[in-house]
């Protein structure tokens, strides 16, 4: 299969350096503490954040940090082919680990000793990068919540066909059965939190790939950072000086 | 003998008053004969018995024609170490169907829905003030379903919940009417519920006219629920006598 | 659940003693309705809807399947609800099932309509395609997204505005060799049916707090309800299902009275949510 025509097109008409059209929208959950929504193209997901607050089972109380946990569902209808789910499945308990340690990387857990902070992430949609959309969505949330983090962590995924890298694929370029890399990065701090790679690829393409994806990840940042001047103005200040205060001061 | 006053069948049927007006209604649809030849507003011969279950804290069996159920209480017992506290009892209900209780073989799992309903009805029945921190677990085993299991289900489970000494407001007696067509008829079998048109089914506490649960599916308009409501607390009421005599002979039976 | 102190209990019972709730509602005024619709490309038809703080999303997909035995001549319809621990933190894990299967429940009770059909909203021999052989399986799921109370109004709502964004695709029955051949048919791609959905129905729950009963209650007006009824009506002013949640027990009388309240309220109900779903389709249409 093409995935790259001649002219260099992908399947969906993009570029293979371009992204998705991406799309934000903060405190979409009204009772939440936090909540935002992020869409990459079609894929769509929702976040929530609940806390800090106290620990619900005593025993895993830290007395030191804050607890932080994180539950990733998908909707019955977020697939193209209906089917009946049950909940925790092992790729579910996955992404819910892999996002977990993700946000434990930029929340300062030390400010926040004996409390949990409990993050929900839905999809509704999914195609293709869910996990990169919920961890946009969860640093929103997050964010939303006005919860201490070091940073934003922003995610991106790229890929690798018709020897040509690719950024953002989406389901039927992930499905294809090339390498896939999806990276998250503290922009700021230039970090990398999170990098996951399925099939195999030389190590030069791989760093190649890797590259195109903290550029990606590095848009994802320009564009909530975009997003929350774009609130402030809206809002009036006061309103998402969380997303600003810790690290769009640096910003210069 | 517990069960030897129960072995004479006691059977109800609503009273005079309301048999008149469903002959008027035979006569719309005089074509028409229910499945086991009872007239509309018949209900089946019911047949109970409390103390079905020796190592149950109490337990009924009931028999409804070819509906037949057993439900066993165990409690109040300590609830779940899981379980913040609470001063008020639990309720925790369980319905579940034999694997030969339909003429299909089926799965015989446990019904969410059925338990979920049975919990409703009975909740408000219970005086779960006199029993804090502690569970009363009710498990209802379908052994045959005839229809109208869910009215049965939970006449029997508030007669278990008597005989294992719960406190309760009052007995629950639950009676459902089906619609066919222009018709009312009252405590369906399976075939009839499966070309019901809409059907109604009332759980209410007979001595203190109040209505714990009241489903209705299909269309009804008001004047027709207002005749399946009075057609069933009627029956209702007479369902709750035969239940009160038969908790009432177990206790004469044990002072001989 | 919400917590409340018995002062805050006070002030919102006397509240709606005096007709004036906490957010200066009636009590029988609804929260604003915000309907979206085709939220979800990939489903035959979809709607979200919002109800002050209660969000829901409702989907329908359609399947070809084959029809029971009992009912050769009609299509399935059912109907799922899940509950995202985005709505409620004890939604997380399995938390959320019993409340899932609750709602569930009551949609179908309250929308289906009776075994033979009768009554239903949408009319289930409408999705047959070759009796016996061959029918419209319709699965609706519903998600909660944020939940203020009142999530089964907002699921029927919700429910019914999905269903006039749903377009089945037009099918072909080629005539098949034996009868008891699989039947043979051609899904067209560009031609669409839509549904009647004049005849689904909406719920209208009365929440019963003190002597009174309000509609629409909020989470924190639920937490002191002694029961509530659904009750659906369709635009005939005809009951097409009812169900009663909460423990304690209601005089007949009361819940006749609450039959005539909530015919009252549906007619207004039907018409306010028309409007919104008209006007979500005509956004959907100026948008390319």
């Amino acid at each position: 299969m093409e995935y790259v025509n001649p002219e260099g097109l992908r399947l969906d008409g993009r570029r293979p350096m371009e992204m998705r059209q991406l799309r934000a929208e903060i405190g979409v959950v009204s009772r939440a503490d936090g909540s935002a929504a992020f869409e990459m193209g079609n894929t769509k997901v929702i976040a929530a954040v609940y806390g800090p607050r106290e620990v619900q089972n005593r025993s895993q109380q830290m007395n030191d940090q804050a607890l932080v946990r994180c539950e990733y569902s998908m909707a019955n209808f977020s697939t193209g082919d209906r089917r009946r789910k049950t909940k925790g499945d092992r790729r579910s308990t996955e992404i819910s680990l892999v996002i977990r340690q993700t946000m434990e990387a930029c929340i300062c857990q030390h400010l926040m000793p004996r409390s949990q902070i409990d993050i929900y992430v839905q999809v509704l949609q999914a195609d293709g990068g869910t996990r990169s959309a919920c961890i946009n969505a969860a640093t929103l949330a997050l964010a939303d919540a006005g919860i201490p983090m070091r940073d934003l962590v922003t995610s991106c995924s790229a890929g690798y066909l018709n020897s040509t890298p690719l950024l953002d694929l989406n389901y039927l370029e992930d499905s294809a059965g090339g390498a896939d890399v999806t990276v998250g990065i503290l922009p700021k701090m230039d970090k990398v939190t999170l990098l996951q790679m399925d099939a195999k690829l030389p190590m030069d393409i791989f760093e190649n790939v890797m590259q195109l994806a903290v550029e990606g990840c590095k848009a994802v940042e320009s564009y909530i950072r975009e997003f929350a001047i774009l609130l402030k103005k809206k809002m009036g200040p006061g309103y998402a000086t969380a997303i600003l205060s810790k690290n769009g001061g640096s910003k210069s | 003998m517990a069960g030897k006053t129960g072995s004479m069948p006691a059977t109800y049927s609503p009273s005079p008053a309301t048999r008149k007006k469903k002959r008027i209604s035979i006569a719309n649809g005089a074509d028409w004969v229910r499945p086991d030849n009872r007239s509309f507003y018949q209900c089946r011969p019911a047949y109970l018995r409390t103390s079905a279950v020796s190592t149950a804290a109490g337990s009924a069996y009931a028999e409804f024609g070819n509906t037949k159920v057993i439900v066993s209480v165990f409690g109040p017992r300590e609830s779940k170490k899981a379980m913040m506290y609470s001063d008020t009892g639990r309720l925790n209900c369980n319905v579940s169907y034999t694997t030969f209780s339909t003429s299909a073989r089926g799965q015989g799992s446990d019904n969410k829905e059925l338990s979920s309903m049975l919990h409703k009805a009975l909740e408000g029945a219970i005086v779960l003030e006199s029993f804090p921190k502690t569970t009363v677990d009710v498990f209802a085993l379908v052994l045959e379903s005839g229809g109208s299991d869910l009215p049965v289900i939970i006449s029997c489970a508030s007669l278990a919940l008597a005989d294992a000494g719960i406190l309760l407001y009052d007995l629950v007696a639950s009676v459902s009417v089906s619609c066919l067509g222009k018709n009312l008829v009252i405590d369906p079998v399976s075939e009839e519920e499966s070309y019901q048109d809409g059907s109604l089914m009332i759980t209410c506490m007979p001595s203190r006219n109040e209505v714990t649960q009241l489903t209705v599916t299909g269309e009804w308009s008001t004047p027709k629920i207002h005749e399946a409501m009075e057609l069933c607390l009627g029956a209702c009421s007479k369902l709750g006598e035969v239940m009160r005599s038969c908790l009432k002979d177990v206790v004469t039976d044990s002072k001989e | 659940m919400v917590g409340l102190s018995v002062g805050e209990k006070n002030f919102i019972k006397h509240g709606i003693a005096q007709d004036l709730r906490n957010d200066g509602r009636k009590r029988l005024t609804y929260r604003p309705i915000y309907v979206e619709t085709g939220v979800i490309p990939q489903a035959n038809g979809s709607a979200r809807v919002k109800l002050g703080a209660t969000d829901v999303i409702a989907s329908v997909k359609a399947e070809l399947g084959r029809p029971s035995v009992s009912h050769p001549d009609q299509g399935k319809v059912s109907i799922y609800v899940e509950c995202s621990p985005t709505a409620e933190p004890s939604f997380e894990g399995r938390g959320g099932e019993e409340l899932s299967a609750e709602l569930s429940t009551a949609l179908e009770l309250c929308l289906l309509g009776g075994k033979s059909g009768a009554g239903a909203g949408i009319d289930p021999s409408s999705l047959s395609i070759k009796e016996g052989k061959v029918c419209w399986d319709l699965y609706v799921d519903c998600l909660v997204i944020s939940s203020d109370g009142n999530l089964l109004d907002a699921l029927g709502a919700a429910i019914k505005a999905a269903l006039s964004n749903t377009g089945i695709p037009r099918v072909q029955v080629r005539e098949a060799a034996s009868s008891d051949e699989q039947a043979d048919v051609d899904v067209s791609d560009e031609e669409f049916l839509q549904f009647d959905t004049n005849g689904v129905p909406v719920i209208v729950t009365l929440t019963k707090a003190g002597r009174h009963y309000i509609v629409d209650a909020t989470s924190e007006e639920e937490s002191l309800m002694s029961s509530a009824v659904s009750i659906s009506v369709n635009r005939q002013g005809i009951i097409c299902g009812l169900t009663k949640r909460g423990g304690a027990g209601l005089d007949p009388s009361v819940i006749l009275d609450m039959i005539s309240v909530a015919k009252h309220v549906s007619e207004q109900l039907i018409n306010k949510l028309d409007s919104e779903i008209e006007a979500a389709e005509r956004a959907n249409e100026e948008e390319p």
